[in-house]
């Protein structure tokens, strides 16, 4: 062939030149022509759009990230990532862009075949209803004949789950939903309504509005943060608040970076950036996870515990802290933190502990020990001053907080006092052996003996929490009593290195290295040591014991409330910044309070009834020096406890119509409170968690809204399905033997199935939720509504706006709830009128309610034969008035409450009545009706300037009114925090995403641009935590803490569920008649979804293997007789999973990972076992509650929604895993 | 002559022509992005290498012939001193060896469509179809030019065939004489028919499109928009408005 220059070609090129229009160079090489560029216009035209929207995602994956929706001839075509994040500064990278795969891959459910366009009702209950209702008349006597025929129930309800959805029209299903809301607050209570919508922040329009419809009409929202296992009760044991923590643009402050059970760059996606940033600044990463994950590839350093065991870890490395930089050799700034910041100084009482010869910690030494008088003296706690040796009361405890004498003296100011870190002041000083829990030995039955220095004070035995803590974690000193490991080489006992390598497997000069490094980092920069933690080591049933063992190692280096320091706890999308204002519109607080708010494993535990199966009793999981309160109890009796005393909510409260039961109170004569705790005390009546299967008792109505319960949290799916359903599941485990059943709570010989009338979901896709809901809405995207989006993860609001209208029939969630409540007070105003209502209200954090259990000492009125004190120890009785015929006035405009009562957070009240008169005028008022002359709500947008206009955050005037008051409370100044001129409206949020100012709602600083980290308001400001002593807690005194050994931080490992439940052990064969092997079942959050979300999105369906898959290494998959890509059943006593296996040596052997939510949609076959449809993550899961959760009424182990409340943990499961015939059936 | 004689060799013929031209027409239109060779080259190269050439060099050889003996008269070549024992040999041995050539091309490219997965499963049903009548109508006219002056002692459809084709394009159709044609040569023209009605909805478009002008085009081509008034910017063309 001829060259390019070939005489050949040149002479064609030359020819062509007298072929074609146009010029050819001289050199032969182009050609120039003049138009024809029509062909231009179809590739053009791909990329051509008619208007770009700002939008976000309401997926709760906590990236709040902005972005553009593309519309073109009213179509969404696609999105892309926004650029225009406000500078975070010049010192530092920018938050732009932001966005990860899965939102890039969202525009496709807006056409998907899986988006829910119509309303749908099951198809054999809208049958019954129509006949029901042309012969009767009426709807709601529609619905209460279909529900209570047996026949009909059943029928209707063994079909959820089986397709049968038929559409119908919005009236229609409105229709239905308000009769059945009327009927079972007619027949049962509004306390038998409840309603589930998750985390605000991601949407917080449409939670509200949900939310506002439920509290109106009395309902109960039920709590998610718990009942994900995502709150971290060490916070609220440990800093008194929620969850606080540092945006993603602190990651860079931080120059030692631990990432514990937390894979940033898959679940963080748009933050992993600074991490891997602040790497080129010199910042050290330390990762600590079972598995190779993604975020392994960034380490500097690895360590792989096995799963469940990363407390001992920590106490390990507590154990090194301690020892180098406190008694080896002190480090002022820690010395000096702690004694300012937590409750190491403080006064702890010994107790003589007969059966072990020893003393035992028992309560903080309170001014009420020292003599003084009141109520608040027993909530003032005691150091000593290390110069004069004599004991003190520092301001700063809970005794100070609410007393008229306390106000100006709620802070951590020391007025000169040096506190004594230790008693130990030379030799010859007293010193006795204290005995102290361990539960490292598998029996329970471990104690160690370990000496403290002691003095008496005011006739009692005394040691510092400081003393407490080396006993704990066996750091000796010189003449103590006890046995004390000889070296960090000594494995025989806890908590030296050596002891945790042969619990973790981490070696031990490596634990030694890490915490010396950690510490010396701190030490050098003053606080900078920072460890992001999340799921991979919260979602155990003991996390907060492994909790506040990470936040032991924090708190002592100094590192909480300094930036790029402390926790860093990421869940998700927990943080709504504008949390004031939401509320108030979310719980109907400006017209009616208080509503009704239920910890929802509780509400699930006993509604599943999980409880009937829990084949063990709370006293396994006991302290060997506890005094035995929870042998031979239930985990339900402990409910009951907790219901009965006050401490946490409990919906359905009582075992009668709070309607009826508010029209007797009246008629007794007597106040409503002193009437109902009488009433119970007498036994007329009693508690529905008490007889959680009596027909009148059980839930009624669900409606789930931004949420997917039954395909992603759920955990027990099938016990779901079973007993509240009452839908087909595999449910294989046998109830409880007698010996195990509870006392206090009844059990039924025959256990309900088919408790929930009606289960109502509002989605936009097709999800195992709507799949078994009997109405099914069909919900607008976010690309099609109004809302509000904030995070954790940064510091800007920002909102959603709709590139295109609903389209087909969907709608906001906004205006669905608006029909709702419009056919709900059409019926309601002739059935049900207006009424009283009564409400029990648990004993509430933040409030002086806190003061209700002196020295955590637990009085059961019932053990004692008294009757109970509502406000004390029992649930507070409020009667409120429901004008049921008015609902949908009220939701649709802001109440007459707010001018009166005005808005509380945490504990501070802010006036709001100049921005109620504001909001009238921006949104117009109300003409005639119950709301007349009030502002409007009656627009989506209407409810986002509300929320604005109410909250600090976004309102600086509120936020410097908050920091004034909280002023005159602590004596100290917060001037200068807020930014008074701050005034964030709705546009401002469309227009670009907004930083918050500074406010008291939250316990972080953004004053003058810096970067969030919580509690530098503490730590700069010596505002007190909202604790017992005001400071971070190590020790927590309450009795059922001590109960089960965990006033300090301790190390207990994953529970045994071969002792509990009698499944094989991990390691073993299958058992029960089956091949495989036994392994640890963890559920971790994968890199191709959101929860449920785009797991069946066609796009990342793509990126992944797509369908359900089980990952394991490939030592079990060779003992089990699995390869790659096998299809496999994962069996235990709670169902049956049908997957493919992942054969990865990313995984350790003896745990297989299934990643979170994935659904049933999408190729799920027939299980071998079951010959049922193959069941989720959560079919091998179930519920089981951690009594100390249970804890109410005493300073911060005090009730708030999402604040405290058992966990919904399943991270301790086991399962077999066994190869099956690859022949799937579908 | 009956009137399946006039269907087959009046109306066909008419009918496939029509379709033909239209179809492109249609094609043009409508389907300007889908006017393509669908090339497989990126799934497999080595086969495709040698059965390619050998096919479409073969089948211009083929058309060439076809040309030359349905269009040209037998009295040209006459006039021009172009024996008919001359004509005939160099015919068949050329047409022989050129369908041959194509033949063999043909069978390495279905084998290979077959056989090598990617390249399959890149393979629609209007192919399939596509590639059964071409491979029919190949093998009909080799085996009619093998059968009549290899095995039998000779045809001479210059006399009958060719008059036929070219009476189609005068409006004065003869289907007398193709009557009496052989059976395979009536054969392969009827499945050349069915080819030319099929022609326009497959890849075989490409053949009025073949890139010759690239022999003589600079690699390199610029262009600048044509003039337009100023202001008065022409309506894009696009998809249409939904409403």
């Amino acid at each position: 062939m001829a060259g390019m220059d070939g005489p050949v070609d040149d002479a064609l090129l030359r020819l062509g030149r007298h072929l074609r229009a146009g010029t050819v160079s001289d050199d032969l090489r182009t050609l120039h022509q003049i138009g024809g560029r029509q062909a231009d216009a179809f590739y053009r035209d791909r990329w051509s759009h008619d208007k770009v929207v700002r939008s976000t995602h309401g997926v709760n994956c906590t990236g709040s990230c902005s972005w553009k929706v593309y519309v073109k001839d009213g179509i969404i075509t696609w999105e892309s990532q926004q650029t225009d994040y406000p500078s975070v500064g010049g010192d530092r990278p920018e938050y732009e862009p932001r966005g990860c795969p899965r939102g890039a891959a969202f525009s496709w459910y807006t056409y998907s075949p899986t988006r829910v366009r119509f309303p749908y009702a099951r198809g054999v209950l809208v049958e019954m209803y129509r006949e029901a209702k042309a012969r009767l008349g009426d709807p709601v006597a529609a619905w209460a004949e279909v529900t209570a025929d047996p026949d009909k129930r059943r029928r209707y309800q063994s079909a959820r789950g089986k397709g049968g959805l038929v559409r119908v029209t919005w009236d229609e299903a409105t229709e239905m939903i308000a009769a059945a809301h009327v009927h079972t607050i007619k027949a049962y209570g509004p306390d038998r309504v409840a309603g589930f919508s998750p985390i605000p922040a991601m949407s917080m329009v449409s939670h509200a509005s949900g939310a506002r419809f439920v509290s109106l009409v009395g309902g109960t929202m039920l709590s998610f943060y718990d009942w994900y296992a995502d709150l971290p009760v060490a916070s609220p044991q440990v800093f008194g608040d929620q969850t606080d923590v540092p945006e993603s643009a602190d990651w860079w402050d931080a120059a030692y970076l631990m990432l514990w059970g937390s894979n940033v760059p898959v679940t963080r996606t748009p933050d992993a950036h600074y991490m891997t940033e602040a790497r080129y600044r010199g910042q050290k990463v330390v990762v600590v996870t079972p598995d190779y994950s993604d975020a392994t590839k960034f380490a500097d350093e690895w360590l792989a515990p096995h799963p469940g065991t990363d407390g001992a870890l920590a106490m390990a490395m507590g154990h090194v802290i301690l020892k180098e930089f406190f008694v080896d050799r002190q480090v002022p700034y820690f010395v000096d933190y702690v004694k300012r910041h937590s409750d190491l100084p403080f006064l702890v009482r010994l107790r003589e502990h007969p059966e072990s010869g020893a003393y035992v910690p028992d309560k903080f030494l309170t001014a009420a020990d020292l003599g003084e008088e009141g109520q608040e003296a027993a909530f003032k706690t005691v150091l000593l001053d290390a110069v004069t040796g004599e004991p003190v009361v520092p301001n700063g405890s809970l005794g100070f907080r609410y007393s008229e004498e306390g106000q100006g003296r709620w802070n951590l100011d020391l007025g000169g006092v040096d506190p004594a870190l230790t008693l130990n002041d030379g030799e010859g000083r007293p010193a006795v052996a204290v005995a102290l829990p361990r539960f490292d030995q598998g029996g329970g039955d471990g104690v160690a003996l370990r000496g403290v220095p002691v003095r008496q004070v005011a006739g009692c035995l005394v040691t510092t929490v400081f003393d407490l803590m080396l006993a704990q974690y066996g750091v000796g000193r010189e003449d103590l009593p006890g046995r004390w490991p000889s070296s960090y080489d000594d494995g025989s006992a806890p908590y030296t290195p050596a002891w945790q390598e042969a619990v973790t497997g981490v070696p031990a000069a490596k634990a030694v290295k890490i915490a010396r490094e950690f510490a010396r980092n701190a030490e050098e920069s003053g606080g900078r040591s920072m460890i992001i933690m999340g799921a991979g080591t919260n979602h155990w049933f003991h996390s907060d014991t492994i909790y506040r063992s990470f936040l032991a190692l924090t708190t002592l280096t100094g590192c909480q409330g300094v930036n790029g320091g402390g926790w860093a706890h990421y869940v998700g999308q927990e943080k709504c910044r504008p949390v004031t204002g939401w509320a108030q519109m979310a719980f109907g607080l400006d017209w009616s309070r208080p509503p009704r708010q239920m910890i929802g494993t509780a509400f699930w535990y006993l509604h599943t009834d999980q409880w009937r199966y829990d084949t063990y009793d709370a006293g396994a999981v006991s302290s060997p020096l506890g005094g035995g309160a929870f042998a031979g109890k239930a985990a339900a009796d402990l409910l009951s406890a907790s219901a009965r005393m006050g401490w946490m909510p409990s919906y359905p409260t009582f075992d009668r119509n709070p309607l009826e039961l508010a029209e007797e109170a009246a008629a007794s004569g007597q106040e409503a409170g002193p009437y109902i705790a009488s009433q119970v005390a007498s036994g007329e009546l009693g508690f529905a968690c008490e007889d959680p299967d009596a027909p009148a008792n059980w839930p009624r109505v669900l409606t789930v809204w931004r949420a997917n319960l039954l395909g992603s949290s759920a955990k027990g799916n099938e016990y779901f399905l079973r007993h509240l359903l009452g839908a087909d599941s595999s449910l294989r485990a046998t109830e409880a033997a007698p010996e195990h059943r509870p006392d206090d709570v009844r059990w039924r010989q025959d256990a309900p199935q088919g408790k929930l009338d009606l289960l109502l979901s509002l989605d936009f896709r097709m999800t195992s939720t709507t799949l078994f809901s009997d109405i099914v809405l069909p919900a607008a995207t976010w690309y099609e509504k109004h809302d509000l989006s904030s995070t954790d993860m940064h510091p800007f609001v920002h909102a959603f706006s709709p590139a295109i209208d609903p389209p087909w029939q969907t709608r906001t969630d906004f205006a669905a709830f608006t029909a709702i409540a419009r056919a709900f007070s059409t019926l309601a105003a002739t059935h049900l009128g207006v009424r009283k209502d009564l409400v029990a209200v648990p004993l509430l954090h933040d409030t002086p309610d806190e003061l209700a259990t002196p020295g955590g000492v637990v009085r059961d009125w019932r053990a004692e034969g008294r009757t109970p004190v509502p406000g004390r120890d029992f649930p507070k009785i409020v009667t409120v008035e429901r004008d049921y015929g008015a609902v949908a006035q009220k939701m649709a405009a802001l109440g007459p409450l707010l001018d009166r009562l005005g808005t509380t957070t945490k504990g501070l009240t802010y006036d709001v009545s100049g921005e109620i008169g504001r909001l009238g005028r921006l949104n117009g008022t109300v003409r005639g009706g119950v709301a007349d002359g009030r502002p409007s709500l009656a627009r989506d947008v209407d409810m986002c300037e509300t929320i604005l206009a109410l909250s600090g955050t976004t309102n600086g005037h509120l936020a410097a009114q908050g920091f004034a008051t909280l002023g005159r409370r602590t004596g100290t100044s917060f001037d200068g925090l807020a930014d008074e001129h701050k005034q964030i409206t709705f546009a401002d949020t469309q227009a670009r995403p907004v930083p918050v100012t500074t406010s008291p709602e939250w316990s972080g600083s953004e004053t003058g641009g810096r970067r969030y980290s919580a509690f530098t308001i503490n730590v700069e400001h010596r505002k007190p935590w909202h604790t017992l002593t005001g400071r971070q807690h190590f020790f927590l005194d309450h009795d059922w803490i001590h109960e089960v050994g965990e006033a300090l931080p301790v190390y207990r490992p994953p529970l045994n569920m071969t002792a509990l439940f009698g499944e094989p052990g991990i390691g073993e064969s299958g058992g029960q008649g089956l091949d495989g092997i036994t392994v640890r079942y963890l559920t971790p959050h994968s890199k191709w979804s959101i929860h449920s979300e785009y797991q069946d999105n066609l796009l990342m369906l793509t990126l992944s293997r797509g369908g359900p898959n089980i990952w394991m290494s490939p030592a079990d998959a060779a003992r089990a007789g699995i390869r790659d890509n096998d299809w496999v059943e994962a069996v235990n006593r709670n169902g049956v999973v049908v997957a493919r296996a992942i054969v990865s040596h990313r995984m350790p052997a003896g745990t297989v990972y299934m990643y979170h939510a994935q659904e049933r949609v999408v190729d799920v076959p027939k299980s071998e076992i079951s010959g049922k449809r193959g069941g989720i993550h959560n079919s091998l899961t179930r519920l089981m509650i951690k009594p100390t959760h249970l804890i109410g009424g005493y300073a911060q182990l005090s009730f708030a929604f999402n604040y405290l409340g058992p966990t919904g943990n399943q991270r301790d499961e086991v399962t077999v895993i066994r190869r099956r015939n690859q022949e799937v059936d579908y | 002559m009956n009137a399946l004689d006039v269907v087959l060799w009046v109306v066909a013929p008419y009918v496939a022509l029509t379709v033909f031209v239209l179809g492109h027409v249609w094609r043009y239109r409508y389907d300007k992005f889908g006017w393509t060779t669908r090339s497989s080259q990126m799934y497999e190269s080595r086969l495709l290498r040698i059965g390619s050439p050998l096919f479409h060099f073969g089948i211009l050889v083929v058309l060439l012939g076809h040309i030359g003996g349905l269009v040209i008269p037998k009295s040209w070549t006459e006039a021009a001193g172009v024996s008919e024992e001359a004509y005939h040999v160099v015919a068949v041995v050329l047409g022989t060896i050129a369908g041959v050539a194509t033949l063999g091309g043909l069978a390495i490219l279905i084998y290979r469509r077959r056989t090598v997965g990617p390249v399959f499963t890149a393979t629609t049903r209007n192919d399939k179809l596509m590639y059964a009548v071409l491979a029919v109508t190949i093998v009909l006219g080799l085996a009619a030019t093998v059968m009549a002056n290899i095995v039998g002692g000779g045809y001479d459809y210059r006399t009958t065939i060719s008059p036929w084709f070219r009476s189609i394009f005068y409006f004065q159709p003869d289907p007398a004489l193709m009557a009496g044609a052989p059976l395979l040569f009536q054969l392969h023209a009827l499945s050349a028919l069915l080819l030319f009605a099929v022609w326009p909805f497959t890849r075989l478009v490409h053949m009025l499109t073949a890139p010759v002008g690239y022999l003589t085009r600079p690699y390199v081509v610029y262009r600048s928009r044509a003039e337009q008034p100023t202001g008065a910017r022409a309506p894009r063309r696009g998809w249409e408005p939904s409403r």
